[in-house]
Parts: structure tokens; sequence; C-alpha cells
């Protein structure tokens, strides 16, 4: 009976000790770039090509999208890529001290896809597995230009999942300035 | 004939000699003695003086302490001063405009803008300075790029750091696309802007700015309180001074003894 208890307890704690070196290896692989900003582009608008644009940051726009990050932006334009009323944006916030890439993909004004391009912090990288980011597919802009859809957070990457919040608000942002911008522009 | 010494003279001078070691004794420590007490007071309520919170970042001392105090050096384009604050931002006349992840390792300037070259990617800037934007790895900057080199207006990026293996390439800052080209690296070398120290208003703005290292006053005062801070020498000193507290202690008893 007692030799029994005692593999029980062995079996146990091995099972622990093998769960907590794959968690702390878990950790350390989450750091990376997972794939490059052109690789994106190129997958998102395949087998087509799309066409790279530039938004420039009027004050407006740099008010409105400081006002979503809760903090000043900097940088004088911003890089998309646009096929019809499909955008895809590549932009960075940070989440505790680290930038954290994020590749967004809008159209007709709800998030299609949510991509962690490059993560580099030592802890938080579970928001880019699809399980997380999934969430965010069909989420639009409501006038308080927060998200339409609740996301559930993430334990121990709160500061991440915040990051990640704030880019798609602000891809979705950009999206209806630069349709808007377009709609305006086309001859009549 | 010289008179035989009486035991109770004997006992008199033995007394003076005491006595006169004694008051040497006490004069050559006495400075340090009230100094080791004070300093050993202060160590005692650190807490409450909080003088771990008091930084020292004098040059003399983060020199004594063996930092090496970097001349800021930076690169100066069309009359603005570009330098790296030793953080994480690019700094221009003493403004900070980008992120810049250290070393900022090289400056060009075209009639259409300004490019600086950081770890973590190349930061493009308008001609007055303001960020337009950074190209990354991630948007397709070569890992090992060395140099930004601006030859006829146009603008080349190097990479590899042997010459041998020196590989140039033309970027168009508007595409943010990158084309193989033959200019030879050690022409675009021979071109490439060097970085030069800072005027020194600029140094002490930058100073003000982002201080660097420093030592807490806590450390400071333990340090000498234990002579560490003079090295070696420093430490047996302070043992020889605990040693000369022993003997002062002992001829003070032996004094009071003899006296009653």
């Amino acid at each position: 009976m007692l030799n029994k208890l005692y593999r029980a307890a062995l079996v146990t704690t091995a099972a622990a000790f093998f769960a907590v070196i794959s968690l702390a290896s878990f950790s350390v692989n989450a750091k990376g770039i997972y794939q490059s900003g052109p690789d994106f582009f190129a997958e998102v608008f395949a087998p087509l090509q799309a066409e790279p644009k530039v938004l420039w940051l009027t004050p407006e726009i740099r008010a409105q999208a400081a006002a979503i990050l809760d903090r000043p932006v900097r940088g004088l334009r911003i890089r998309y890529h646009q096929s019809n009323n499909k955008t895809a944006w590549i932009l960075e916030e940070i989440g505790k001290e680290m930038p954290i890439t994020i590749g967004v993909v809008v159209e007709d004004d709800v998030i299609q896809q949510v991509k962690i391009l490059a993560y580099r912090e030592s802890r938080g990288g579970e928001v880019r597995y699809p399980a997380y980011t999934k969430q965010y597919l069909g989420a639009s802009l409501q006038e308080d230009y927060r998200l339409s859809q609740n996301i559930d957070g993430i334990t121990g990457a709160t500061l991440s999942v915040w990051a990640v919040n704030k880019v798609a608000a602000l891809a979705l942002y950009y999206h209806a300035v630069v349709i808007q911008s377009s709609a305006t522009n086309q001859p009549k | 004939m010289r008179n035989k010494p009486s035991p109770n003279s004997k006992s008199v001078n033995g007394i003076k000699t005491n006595i006169l070691w004694h008051r040497r004794l006490g004069l050559s420590t006495f400075v340090v003695l009230i100094f080791l007490a004070i300093s050993g007071f202060a160590l005692n309520h650190s807490p409450g003086l909080k003088l771990n919170q008091i930084n020292l970042s004098s040059n003399w001392l983060i020199s004594w302490y063996g930092f090496e105090v970097p001349v800021a050096e930076g690169f100066k384009v069309g009359g603005k001063w570009f330098y790296q604050d030793g953080n994480k931002a690019l700094l221009v006349d003493g403004d900070s405009v980008a992120s810049c992840t250290a070393p900022l390792s090289a400056i060009a300037q075209t009639t259409g803008g300004v490019f600086a070259l950081c770890a973590d990617g190349l930061n493009l800037l308008t001609s007055d300075g303001q960020f337009v934007e950074q190209f990354g790895a991630i948007d397709g900057l070569p890992a090992n790029t060395q140099a930004v080199t601006v030859l006829d207006d146009r603008i080349y990026l190097t990479t590899g750091s042997a010459t041998i293996d020196s590989v140039t390439m033309e970027f168009n800052a508007d595409s943010l696309g990158l084309t193989a080209t033959d200019i030879a690296p050690q022409t675009l070398k021979d071109i490439q802007q060097v970085a030069v120290p800072l005027p020194k208003l600029l140094q002490k703005k930058l100073k003000q700015q982002s201080p660097g290292p420093s030592i807490s006053l806590e450390t400071v005062i333990l340090d000498l309180h234990s002579g560490r801070f003079f090295g070696q020498f420093g430490v047996l000193f302070i043992d020889l001074i605990g040693l000369l507290v022993c003997i002062l202690s002992i001829t003070g008893l032996m004094a009071w003894m003899k006296r009653r």
C-alpha cells in the first residue's frame, strides 16, 4: 500500500516538474519575429497583389489616434496595403516594456484577421495564439472608438491584451479614415 | 654612583609613560573615531534618513568607482545635432524625436530628409528633424546593416561588418524598397559621416536628461566607514585604527587602575 502511495507521489512530482519545465520553455520561446511585413501583406492579399499606400497623419487623425492609444503618436505617416474595401495594417504598441508588432486586416469596417508578427516581451506571448486572436474576428469600431466585441483577457498577459485591443481599434479607425477619404476623392 | 630608583618612582614613571602613550594614541585617532561614530550613526539610521535614495553622479565619483563615463558623440547634419541618449531615444538638438536603440551608427542626409541608422531600424526624418517613420527588420531591413550613406542624393545601405563581406543596396525612401547596386562598399565608407563629440552645452543637457550611472549616498558612506572607498589601503587603515582603539582602551584602563 505504502509502495503504491510512494509511486503515485513520485509520478505526480515528475509530472508537475515536466509541466513547469514545459511552461518555462514556452515562455522563452514566445519571443521572436514570426512573420515579416512583406510576407504578411502577400499572404493577406494572395493570390492578388494589393497596392501599398501611405496614410499621412493630419493633426485630427493624430489626435484621435492618440486618444485611442492613450499616448501621443509618433511619426508622420503610416503604411498600409489596400485592395478595394480591404486594408491591412502593421502597427506597433508597447505591452509592458517592448513593442508588439501586430498585423490587422480590415474589410468592410470589420476585422478579418489579427496576427502577432513580432513579440519581444519575456511574458504574455499567449496573445499570439489563434485561440486568442480569433476573438477579434468581426469586431467593428463603436462611436466611442472602442471595439464592438468583448475580448476575454489572459491571466499574466493583461498588458499585452490591452496593447492588442488598442491596435485593433486603431486599425479600424485608420481603415475608416482611408475608406472615407477614397470615397470623397472618387470622381463623380 | 647613581641612586637606585625606588619602586615608587618606577611606578610613577610607568604611569607617566602609559598616560603619554594614551594621549598620543587618542590624539592620533580622535578625528577618525569621530568620523566613524558619525558615519556609523548615519548607516544605522539609513532607512529613516533615506540615504539609499540619494544618488550621487559626479564625474570623479563615478570614475573612482570604475564606471566609464564615455564622451557623448553625435552627428551634425544641416546645422542640427543628432545623437542617442543612452537609453532608447533619438535626440535632435536636445529634443527626443524617435525611438532609437543604441548604437546610433550612422546618419545621412538627402534633399528629402535625414536617415538615422539605429540598432532597431532606420529612422526616416524630415530635414528639420521630425520623425516620419521607421524601416525596421520586420519591414525588410537586413539584420546586419552597418551604415547608411548618401551619394548623389541616393541612399545606400551597407550590410556586413568586414569589407570583404560587405554588400551595398540602394534604398528607396518612398517605397521602403531595397535594390542591389554595384557601388563598392569602400567608396561609401570613405564618404560616411563619423560621430564626433557633442558640444559641451549639449553634453550638459544630455546629462540632465539621462544622468547615467550613479552611486547611492548609503554606499559611499558604507565604503568610507569600512575604508573600502580607498581600496585595500583604506581597509588596512581602518584595521589599524581598530587596533589602536583596542590599545587605547587598554592604556586607559591601566592608567585608571594605577591611579587607584
